[in-house]
């Protein structure tokens, strides 16, 4: 055989690995990556994300345009939100505002372009007959919590609240589905959680501790970020998707609708009387104003310091470059809400 | 008559009344469809039917329920839960400890021509369909740790492949102890394996054969080199040092992974001939960076294994030595990588023992591949998704292989050239297309002899599915 043809395979190999990019003025789909542990459904913590989709509203807006939307329901969570962007799986995401600055200093291209929800409980929870009873009862237990998670952060500050360190506990990296298994098995005695807490309603374990009385910056958020290309790319496309989730958090921000979102969150598979008593208290307006005024980025900015100063992250990076509010301002217009947020 | 009646009475109550409770269910939360400003109108509608359906639903969930309907519930319960009990016992099997059951089967359809045009050898370049291997893995534990995770763990596998004439083999067989604690990812890893199990050796010997890019091995580590990827019985430690973790996406990278074993030196299911053991150990340094780094997925290594062999020659005895001393690089990441190894080795065993000729072999290879796809990423793999659906990759890849059997000699390599395409498009399954290019110089291979004219060049094409559970 002549060698030439031999390295005919050699040359359709390499014709192969080579993508033909083409040129478009708008995307045949828009991938939006979301935290989600049932199947089929986003995570209770993305509330706004669930309206948006529940109602259509994005595929609504692009139908026109022949413009699919695509769903990853990442049950990784935060860690795994920033891993679909890092591999270019991933347009949009949103997610908690911890993995956001992580997955940022880690040198993700993104931008954050919208807030979500304000002011996210944390819940620590002890199985029944441990004797756990508050924060310092934790002293020399295995708590559990995901790593990478808007949970890191909140333990490190609840501990510290209490004068405690993460030195004084045994922390055990489990996502929400495993470590709702493992307290059960008695594999970690305590848990950190969102509001839904099956195991608390079942008798299984207790409540220990919530922040809910904290002010709605310094605890958890949630936030909508893009890839720099894409944004780049179709900035239009860009600023309807932020006018879609506007519209979702006007509405999500109306007191009359309280009782319809709670209904929402429990077709999650949350706990509906646990949802109710979760925002007893709490202001919908301020929870769920999306904006990124100056105190969220100031919160983002803190966030950033509070993980360098416990080598959460290794460098920092410029918050003010990252946030992005030009979709967010020229959405608020057309939809004339400018004025309706504090700012 | 009366009866037809009654039942008509009592269907049309119940069709009327699931008209009700679908006009009941809410269609829309309230949220406004239309383009541009939400008007008050609108939202004033939506709030009263979101507070209608909200009043409408804790209306049902405060109605009492009758002691009719209680013990119609608890007689449903008694039903299904003897149902469960009966499916358990009769379609679930039942171990005393637990177990996960895994395996892998190839199916194999390959073509091949040669130059060789003697009768004998020609007869090899048949063609047709085979199935190379089928194997079956048990593992599990045997104490579960709660405390730390200094878990007892277990492995066993069995194989039957066309290279042992399809006897049923026992690969892995092993007890596994994790001496230090395993529950946070930011501590290293320090475990014991004793029993059957592969050698610390090189990259692809120690790759499982999911993870392996071409359908056949580098032939340093087949049984035609050193085989390094054959089980042995013996005792290794493994573990790591300096682990790196970004939290950002739960990615642990070790600085250090190390093992070091003793080995029989007689391969998988075979006792010892002798007092010596062979020594194997290896290093690995791997990039410590944070998962966005284009460097994640960089490891250099070594390895290094020696022993000594009883040979029986004409009737004569000894004891002979063997070295094998390896090194590589690898950088597998997406969607462009590659692996490198070359591999060295002496054995003692010339044709007279006492006199100890030592030979000397070599192999290398090289490998690029690039992928594209999902399959690998745990955020598009792990979704919460109700249907079987599981992410496509496609990987083309190139493959050098060089073997040396006596470097003393010239012009009697082996070298193999693979191009090849695998799709891996089901969980654990993937379809793999092989083109492979060899060309045989080794004078003492028998199917060079037997051309009869010089270096014997074979093109074999190879397709297979190999699919696990």
């Amino acid at each position: 055989m002549k060698r030439w043809i031999k390295m005919l395979p050699l040359l359709a190999a390499i014709l192969s690995m080579t993508v033909v990019a083409k040129a478009a003025d708008k995307p045949s789909v828009i991938r939006f990556v979301v935290p989600g542990y049932v199947p089929e459904k986003a995570s209770p913590t993305q509330l706004l994300f669930t309206v948006v989709w529940e109602q259509g509203l994005l595929q609504q807006e692009f139908a026109k345009d022949g413009i699919k939307i695509e769903r990853i329901l990442t049950k990784q969570a935060g860690p795994g939100v920033n891993e679909a962007f890092a591999n270019g799986k991933a347009d949009f995401g949103q997610c908690g505002d911890f993995p956001l600055t992580v997955g940022k200093a880690g040198g993700l291209k993104t931008k954050l372009i919208l807030g979500q929800e304000n002011g996210s409980t944390t819940y620590i929870i002890a199985r029944s007959g441990t004797g756990i009873r508050t924060i310092q009862d934790l002293r020399g237990k295995r708590i559990g919590y995901q790593k990478g998670t808007n949970s890191q952060p909140a333990i490190i500050k609840i501990l510290a609240l209490n004068g405690l360190t993460l030195n004084d506990i045994r922390s055990v990296n489990v996502t929400v589905a495993d470590g709702t298994a493992a307290l059960v098995a008695g594999t970690v005695d305590a848990l950190l959680s969102g509001y839904d807490r099956p195991l608390v309603h079942q008798g299984v374990a207790v409540d220990v501790y919530n922040n809910a009385k904290q002010d709605y910056d310094s605890r958890g958020k949630t936030g909508l970020i893009v890839s720099e290309e894409f944004a780049a790319k179709y900035p239009d496309i860009t600023k309807r998707l932020v006018k879609v989730f506007l519209r979702a958090g006007y509405y999500a921000s109306q007191e009359k609708n309280r009782a319809a979102l709670n209904a929402t969150r429990a077709k999650l598979g949350a706990n509906y009387t646990q949802a109710v008593q979760d925002w007893v208290g709490q202001d919908l307006k301020v929870k769920f104003n999306p904006l990124l005024k100056k105190s969220t980025v100031d919160s983002y900015k803190n966030l950033q310091q509070f993980a360098l100063k416990n080598g959460l992250i290794r460098q920092g990076f410029n918050v003010d470059t990252w946030v992005d509010t030009r979709f967010q301002d020229a959405a608020l217009a057309e939809l004339g809400l400018q004025n309706y947020w504090d700012r | 008559m009366r009866n037809i009646k009654w039942a008509a009475i009592v269907l049309g109550a119940l069709l009327v009344g699931n008209v009700d409770l679908h006009a009941a269910e809410p269609t829309n939360s309230g949220l406004p469809e239309a383009q541009g400003i939400v008007t008050e109108s609108q939202n004033a509608e939506a709030a009263a039917a979101t507070e209608a359906d909200a009043a409408a639903a804790a209306e049902a969930t405060n109605k009492p329920v009758t002691r009719a309907e209680l013990d119609g519930i608890n007689s449903q319960l008694a039903i299904l839960n003897d149902q469960l009990n009966r499916t358990l016992s009769l379609n679930t099997a039942s171990t005393t400890r637990s177990l996960k059951i895994g395996g892998t089967l190839q199916t194999r359809y390959a073509f091949l021509d040669s130059n060789d045009t003697k009768g004998a050898t020609k007869t090899k370049d048949a063609s047709g369909f085979s199935i190379p291997a089928a194997s079956i893995s048990l593992s599990g534990s045997l104490r579960k740790d709660y405390a730390d995770g200094r878990n007892l763990d277990y492995a066993a596998g069995f194989q039957a492949a066309s290279g042992s004439s399809w006897n049923l083999q026992v690969t892995d067989a092993y007890l596994k102890y994790n001496i230090l604690p395993t529950l946070d990812n930011e501590k290293p890893l320090l475990y014991v394996q004793v029993g059957q199990q592969k050698r610390p050796f090189g990259v692809e010997p120690l790759a499982t054969e999911d993870k392996q890019p071409a359908i056949n091995l580098a032939t340093f580590a087949g049984t035609g080199g050193y085989s390094l990827s054959t089980r042995d019985i013996g005792l290794q430690i493994k573990g790591d040092l300096l682990p790196s973790v970004d939290t950002g996406y739960g990615y642990r990278v070790p600085l250090i992974e190390y093992s070091l074993g003793v080995f029989n030196g007689s391969l998988q299911n075979a006792a010892d001939t002798n007092r010596s053991k062979d020594v194997a150990g290896r290093i690995a340094f791997n990039a410590p960076v944070d998962y966005n780094s284009d460097f994640r997925g960089l490891t250099v290594g070594a390895s290094y294994t020696t022993g000594q062999g009883d040979y029986a020659t004409g009737g004569t005895f000894g004891k002979a030595s063997k070295t094998r001393l390896g090194y590589d690089i690898s950088y597998v990441a997406s969607p462009v990588g590659f692996t490198a190894e070359y591999v060295k080795g002496r054995d003692d065993h010339g044709i007279d023992l006492k006199s100890a000729k030592p030979v000397r072999t070599a192999g290398y290879t090289l490998t690029f591949f690039y992928q594209w796809g999902e399959q690998f990423l745990k955020s598009v793999r792990s979704q919460a998704r109700a249907d079987d659906w599981w992410p496509t990759t496609y990987q083309p890849f190139i493959r050098y292989d060089r073997w040396d059997p006596d470097t003393a000699i010239a012009k009697n390599e082996t070298s193999i050239w693979t191009y090849g395409f695998n799709i891996f498009f089901a969980e654990t399954t993937k379809l793999q297309l092989n083109y492979n290019v060899s060309e045989i110089k080794d004078l003492n291979n028998a199917d060079v002899k037997a051309a009869g004219k010089g270096p014997l060049r074979k093109h074999e094409v190879a397709a297979q599915f190999q699919y696990g559970f």
